[in-house]
């Protein structure tokens, strides 16, 4: 059964000098108790996406979808109160920014008792029970002192602690994790990484994890979106997308990043250009301007998805059969 | 081996914090001891964690940082204790590329007079100083008519370039790189490393790249540092390090890497350090990883391990090593 459902997304924002695509025409699904990976760069639309499906976007962004369906609810027909409402009962949120996205005039138990007296109506005293277990749920040591501390007071890695408390603090059925480690050491990514595995086993709950770092994905997910110029470009299980991949871009993010035995003066290979202006993009394939293997047809018409297996597929010029055969170079 | 470029002599540089109730300053020890040599044409690389005092080390070596002590041999001349004035004749040698685009490039300024300042704070005549601007931009692979734009108009990775052309400007025979593409797009990254190992291979400069990411860090360096709370706990060449580390720190830090190979990883054995970095602030004696190491004896609590040879060009600090 699918937890999530997402058909035909499309969400565009309107500002003063014209109108950003930046998600356009985008489907997905995450099934119940699966961790999907959403990797791409800065502005191709993965932040965008997950709050789109979760309404929380301001007003002047315009989000339209054939289906977003959750847990078999249609969201698309819910009003934006009753969206919100899934916040953090059956949908908690990880932010990149743990200070950002917390409130510094407030104490931890403050914070974490909210979604406790307001979804599960909770009392003080009960609350400040499960705010205490789930502190030791998230492994931060001396709980009752950090519940009266302030979010300046904690380092940058018990602060990401205490918003993962936060976010399955009712047990939600999906947890969406925005960039939960870039602003982290790696030592201290590696413990965050460690605790969302060991929550995730023990409650079942579905995972989608926003990054831009390979290698998060690879040890963290089964199942992996390439996003690029708002849409999906390549789609598969985690050894599909990392050992068969199809699509340039996904070569292009796979071969820019440094092997683990490569040798000094091995070259890098990376990606020409910049990323799509969202504001003018290109017509065809958006990542056309800066493929190697750019055809005339790509510059034109946006390539179809062409399923490869079950959980595959790819959306590219390339896999039409009158395409040259090209593989990964590495 | 031959004549090292930059001889750096327990180098320390603290920083004094606040008063406490009877009005001793405390110090926070940013840097603490370090001593190891930068040979010409090589890329030095410094890892750590955040607030370990990599980024401190590579401001003292060009003096943005007067130290508080040690000495800073370049050329065999100790510039650590020199003023602002006697400074100024090295500083045309030493340059520094930022890790932030957006913050180290003025928003008012033109990429020409950006390109330029340090040649005019230097005063090269104006007639040369614009031949060498339009053969910068080039060099970095940005075209002439961006000259006249402003910083806002560029992406990451192009303010990055100009960045890049502004440290060049003067001819450095040293660049210190401070985290120079952690703010920048994956595929970005990859341009302006390979960018900057061109520049290196043309112009023989020597970096010291100060990073976090161990992959690229790798990739990049002929010998790599690794830095905990202020002190060298390990250097190496890189092949040396990255497949024979010793100092437990060194294994817990590359371990923590995630490997973008999901065979890989699901080999690997992770070990995941507890808790935070400690501050630098008064630390008490002993190993500075002390706090934190799983194998920590009563003596890594009493004295401090002195950086040691275990092979050649091999350091390690550690007493497992005694």
């Amino acid at each position: 059964m699918n937890l999530l459902e997402v058909k035909n997304l499309n969400t565009s924002f309107h500002i003063g000098v014209g109108t950003v695509h930046a998600v356009r025409g985008i489907s997905f699904h995450v099934a119940q108790g699966e961790s999907v990976g959403i990797v791409g760069e800065s502005g191709s639309g993965k932040s965008v996406t997950m709050l789109s499906v979760t309404g929380l976007l301001p007003d002047y962004a315009e989000v339209s979808a054939d289906t977003i369906r959750f847990d078999g609810r249609e969201l698309t027909k819910l009003s934006r109160k009753e969206v919100r409402a899934l916040h953090g009962s059956e949908i908690g949120m990880i932010f990149q920014d743990p200070m950002t996205s917390l409130n510094p005039l407030f104490t931890v138990e403050n914070q974490l008792t909210e979604p406790l007296k307001l979804h599960r109506r909770m009392d003080k005293r009960a609350a400040r029970a499960r705010a205490l277990e789930l502190l030791r749920q998230v492994d931060i040591p001396n709980p009752e002192a950090r519940l009266k501390q302030y979010p300046h007071e904690l380092s940058g890695g018990l602060r990401q602690r205490v918003m993962i408390a936060m976010a399955i603090a009712c047990e939600p059925k999906m947890i969406i994790a925005d960039e939960p480690t870039t602003a982290l050491d790696v030592t201290i990514q590696a413990q965050i990484l460690e605790l969302l595995q060991t929550l995730k086993r023990e409650s079942n709950a579905s995972i989608i994890m926003i990054t831009h770092d390979m290698g998060v994905i690879a040890s963290m997910c089964s199942r992996i979106l390439v996003m690029y110029g708002g849409a999906v470009c390549e789609q598969g299980d985690v050894r599909e997308i990392f050992y068969g991949a199809k699509h340039p871009y996904t070569w292009g993010l796979l071969n820019s990043i440094p092997k683990v035995h490569q040798k000094r003066g091995e070259k890098l290979v990376p990606i020409v250009g910049t990323p799509p202006d969202m504001l003018q993009p290109p017509a065809g394939c958006p990542f056309s301007p800066r493929c190697r293997y750019c055809m005339p047809v790509c510059r034109a018409y946006m390539p179809p998805v062409t399923a490869l297996s079950d959980t595959h597929s790819v959306a590219c010029h390339l896999m039409h059969p009158k395409a040259p055969k090209i593989g990964r170079e590495d | 081996m031959a004549q090292p470029l930059i001889e750096v002599k327990s180098l320390k540089m603290y920083f004094p914090v606040g008063n406490n109730l009877f009005g001793r300053r405390r110090q926070l020890k940013a840097v603490d001891d370090m001593t190891f040599e930068l040979y010409p044409g090589e890329t030095f690389g410094l890892v750590g964690e955040s607030g370990c005092g990599k980024t401190t080390v590579g401001r003292a070596l060009v003096r943005l940082y007067r130290p508080t002590g040690g000495q800073i041999f370049y050329r065999g001349t100790d510039i650590a204790p020199l003023d602002e004035k006697a400074v100024q004749p090295w500083r045309r040698k030493m340059q520094m590329i930022f890790q932030d685009p957006y913050a180290s490039l003025n928003p008012r300024m033109t990429v020409s007079s950006i390109i330029a300042e340090p040649m005019r704070l230097q005063q090269v005549p104006e007639a040369e100083i614009e031949a060498r601007v339009a053969e910068l931009i080039g060099q970095v692979g940005l075209k002439k008519d961006h000259l006249n734009r402003y910083p806002h108009e560029f992406s990451g990775g192009q303010r990055q370039r100009i960045g890049i052309a502004r440290a060049l400007a003067m001819r450095p025979e040293f660049v210190v790189c401070d985290e120079p593409i952690s703010a920048l797009d994956v595929s970005i990254q990859a341009q302006v490393i390979n960018m900057l190992e061109e520049l290196q291979q043309r112009m023989g400069m020597t970096y010291l790249f100060v990073s976090h990411d161990l992959s690229m860090v790798r990739h990049i360096s002929h010998r790599v540092g690794v830095m905990y709370l202020g002190h060298m706990v390990e250097l190496a060449d890189v092949e040396e390090l990255y497949s024979h580390m010793q100092h437990p720190y060194t294994r817990a830090l590359m371990s923590a890497v995630p490997i973008a190979d999901p065979d890989l990883a699901a080999q690997t054995k992770r070990i995941v350090l507890q808790g935070d970095v400690p501050q630098p602030i008064d630390p008490p004696p002993g190993c500075p990883f002390a706090s934190r190491c799983r194998d920590c004896r009563p003596v890594c609590r009493e004295a401090r391990p002195e950086l040691r040879q275990v092979a050649p060009g091999h350091y390690v600090a550690c007493h497992l090593y005694d």
